[in-house]
């Protein structure tokens, strides 16, 4: 019995993964459980992975980024209208990037050297971000004169299967090494599970909590100009819906873990949690507030389970 | 008779915190009550008020029997405390602090403010505290402050008021002010119960003194009819350490403070030598910046004046991480809050502050950590499931243990160690202590810091005494008695 416990403990999450998978299977055995449909899947789920890794790297410093929405969006505004202006496209991918990296460096520096709560912070970040995608576009949608090529890297197939998918894998990858396998991810981590014992380490905590926020800009502007690329063209609000369901996937990636703290992994089941459901519920012709409804309650219940396997609920 | 306990007992872990305390306090008296850190004072005054409940003896209150649950039946009986951490609410105006906990008066369904008001002034004029009450606690200075909390406790009728270390934060001449105050109380009946490090404020105020030690009451004295040579006498028993220590006698200088003041005014002149081969014992009261100072000599606590020399070279802009890098290593007093990272494995706490020594190109190289974390838990035995356990699923001692191997890892010249065997079974204690002579003998030096007198007597070869954040002289630890070192510690100056 305690065995038994112990594996739901470390694996529960998983396991609601994989029931979840037979469910649809047996329902939709012809439709859900094919190569097509997990390809389908992974290139859906592939945008809302990226920028939730950016939400695990914050998260792990125990801070919270609410800009990652309009960070995306403005990511997608600025590469169009690059595009529209006829710079290299290269360049247009580029240079978003770096004016994330200085947006997310801002949020960073206030929050470690003034201490004004990240909450705080970052939701006037977003606001800010809002304001000036209207002041590049007027709030309408940039999609007149977008050069052909700019769509290639949200629509291009390796075979059968999506670029963007690929484009995910490798985030997580890469990301997964840097949290478990470097000084940076290690240093992170060692921050969010005690900010005094890490500056008594010698860690220099405002420089890391600036890398951990300029990192997690970076992946919400690429995202947003992977979403535009995708459907060719810039909605000033493309990035916002996206911002919930990064953290939703944040929190049931935790529960995959037995220190129960952000990891990339995590985050990674946490999406295809999240995309199975919307894609199954979807063939299952269950209509959106149903799927609304569903797709809330499992969340939170991810992390009751979790919370009572632990030991930690009254 | 106001207050009177017969046959007191509290015991910790089967340890007595107090034992057999037969204390009494007449109505209308200034009563001193002292005793060297652990004495048992402070939980003498959390089972008066309910904080703690008593294992065994009874508590009489006016002659009758006493029993008090909580802080709130002991205000309700007339026995209220002010603490030196004020409990006041900051953004609370000067009124609705004093109604914290009381029923405020209604009128036709509306809180009736200006009745409140009335009733505060009234309750203040009456001890002689004229306050504007509609100012915050925020914006009020501290001996405000300390008035504010006095007249809330004053609301209630309040028989017994106790005071703990209550001028820790004042000024000489704000002190004054609370004194005045003490003494209208006490001409109005009310007893008092006061505590503090400070002799001449014993010698100052009080009626009576009683003393305690190690959890056990010395006795009760008319402060008229006693020294403060004898008084002292009476709270440290003249104790010698019987262990032999290193007596290489201390080589050359590895760390020197000089007049070293921290900005938060808590360090305020603190000049100390730390040599290679010695271990240096750090000793002061309660509230005396042992704490802050170690923090300041580690580049954590920012310094506002003064120099910190490591190694000959004057350090300018200390942070932990020059100090790591210098050879100095800090072993924080509080454990969960600075020293350990509970959710992390004990791999990763060992690896902390070490892990670039580990890395190439900012990748960790496992396979280099690994062993080395585990070399140095075997060294010091840590018990564990493995190195991938929670810290925080360790004992304390193993805790502990993790906490020292962390600092090894760094191969530190110089150890701060700040209360390094507090809550540590005895085993551990005693690994500790022969961990830090062995690291002495080959030539590392120690700054050691315990509130436990006779520990510092234990393992220190010289005993530097810090009194109010300012260090005062440094002893030779040879036949060294607990009395010699109280006596400079509360020497006035």
């Amino acid at each position: 019995m305690k065995q038994a416990k112990k594996i739901f403990q470390s694996y529960g999450t998983l396991l609601a993964l994989a029931v979840i998978i037979l469910v649809f299977s047996l329902l939709r055995p012809s439709a859900f459980f094919t190569v097509k449909n997990f390809l389908n899947i992974s290139r859906q789920i592939s945008l809302m992975v990226i920028i939730s890794i950016g939400a695990t790297l914050v998260m792990s410093i125990n801070e919270f980024d609410l800009s990652v929405g309009s960070m995306a969006s403005l990511g997608g505004v600025m590469a169009a209208l690059m595009a529209v202006a006829g710079l290299p496209l290269p360049l247009c991918f580029l240079l978003p990037v770096l004016i994330s990296l200085v947006v997310g460096w801002i949020n960073g520096w206030i929050v470690a050297k003034f201490r004004v709560l990240s909450f705080i912070t970052t939701l006037g970040m977003s606001t800010v971000l809002s304001g000036v995608i209207y002041r590049l576009t007027g709030g309408a949608t940039v999609f007149q004169n977008i050069p052909k090529g700019f769509s290639w890297l949200g629509t291009f197939k390796i075979g059968e299967i999506p670029l963007l998918s690929v484009i995910m894998v490798v985030f997580v990858v890469l990301f997964t090494f840097i949290m478990r396998h470097t000084v940076l991810g290690r240093r992170l981590y060692a921050i969010g599970g005690n900010e005094e014992t890490s500056k008594i380490a010698g860690i220099n905590v405002p420089l890391y909590k600036n890398i951990a926020f300029a990192l997690c800009a970076v992946l919400s502007c690429v995202t947003g100009m992977l979403i535009a690329s995708r459907v060719g063209s810039a909605n000033t609000t493309a990035g916002d819906g996206y911002f919930l369901s990064s953290y939703a996937a944040v929190f049931i990636g935790c529960t995959v873990s037995r220190k129960g703290i952000p990891n990339v992994p995590g985050t990674l089941v946490g999406c295809a949690i999240l995309g199975i459901l919307t894609n199954g519920l979807t063939m299952l012709q269950m209509p959106t507030y149903m799927q609304d409804i569903i797709t809330g309650a499992i969340i939170v219940l991810a992390v009751i389970l979790q919370k009572v396997g632990r030991g930690d609920a009254k | 008779m106001l207050l009177e306990t017969r046959h007191l007992s509290k015991q910790f872990n089967g340890i007595y915190a107090l034992k057999d305390i037969h204390f009494s306090l007449e109505a209308g008296e200034v009563h001193g009550l002292v005793g060297e850190n652990g004495a048992g004072k402070s939980t003498l005054i959390k089972i008066l008020t309910g904080v703690y409940a008593l294992d065994t003896g009874e508590i009489y209150w006016n002659g009758e029997p006493l029993t008090v649950r909580n802080p709130s039946e002991a205000r309700k009986a007339g026995i209220s405390v002010i603490h030196q951490d004020r409990t006041l609410v900051p953004t609370f105006t000067g009124v609705e602090n004093a109604y914290l906990g009381m029923p405020y008066p209604t009128r036709g369904g509306r809180v009736d403010w200006k009745a409140m008001e009335a009733r505060v002034a009234k309750t203040g004029k009456a001890i002689g505290i004229e306050l504007d009450w509609q100012r915050t606690a925020a914006e009020m200075s501290p001996p405000q402050r300390t008035c504010l909390e006095i007249v809330r406790a004053m609301m209630n009728d309040c028989r017994l008021l106790i005071l703990d270390e209550p001028t820790a934060s004042l000024t000489d001449k704000e002190s004054e002010w609370l004194f005045s105050i003490i003494d209208g109380l006490r001409a109005r009946g009310t007893a008092i119960l006061y505590v503090t490090h400070r002799m001449e404020e014993i010698f100052r105020l009080t009626d009576r003194i009683t003393v305690f030690k190690n959890g056990e009451m010395v006795g009760t004295v008319l402060t008229r009819e006693i020294s403060r040579e004898a008084l002292i006498g009476m709270m440290s028993d003249n104790w010698v350490a019987e262990t032999l220590h290193g007596g290489s006698g201390g080589g050359e200088v590895l760390l020197r403070a000089e007049h070293l003041r921290s900005r938060d005014g808590i360090v305020r002149d603190a000049s100390l030598e730390v040599r290679a081969g010695e271990i240096l014992g750090l000793f002061g009261l309660g509230g005396s910046g042992r704490t802050e100072l170690l923090e300041c000599l580690y580049g954590y606590r920012p310094v506002a004046g003064g120099t910190i020399t490591i190694h000959g070279q004057p350090q300018t802009r200390l942070t932990p991480e020059k100090a790591i890098r210098l050879g100095v290593a800090l072993i924080s007093e509080d454990r969960r809050g600075k020293a350990m990272i509970g959710n992390l494995s004990v791999r990763e706490n060992v690896a902390l502050s070490c892990l670039k020594d580990f890395a190439r190109h900012g990748v960790v190289d496992s396979g280099a950590e690994r062993p080395a974390v585990r070399e140095m838990t075997d060294r010091l035995r840590v018990r564990m499931a493995g190195p991938e356990q929670r810290a925080i699923e360790l004992s304390g001692g193993n805790q502990q243990k993790v906490v020292f191997a962390k600092a090894l890892m760094t191969h530190p010249q110089v150890f701060l160690c700040d209360e390094p065997t507090q809550a540590v079974d005895v085993m551990t204690r005693g690994e500790i202590h022969r961990l830090l002579r062995e690291e002495a003998d080959q030539g590392r030096g120690v700054l050691f810091v315990s509130s436990d007198l006779k520990e510092v007597l234990e393992v220190a070869d010289r005993v530097q005494i810090i009194v109010a954040g300012e260090t005062r002289e440094t002893l030779e630890n040879r036949n060294l008695n607990t009395q010699q070192v109280l006596a400079c510690c509360y020497r006035e100056e």
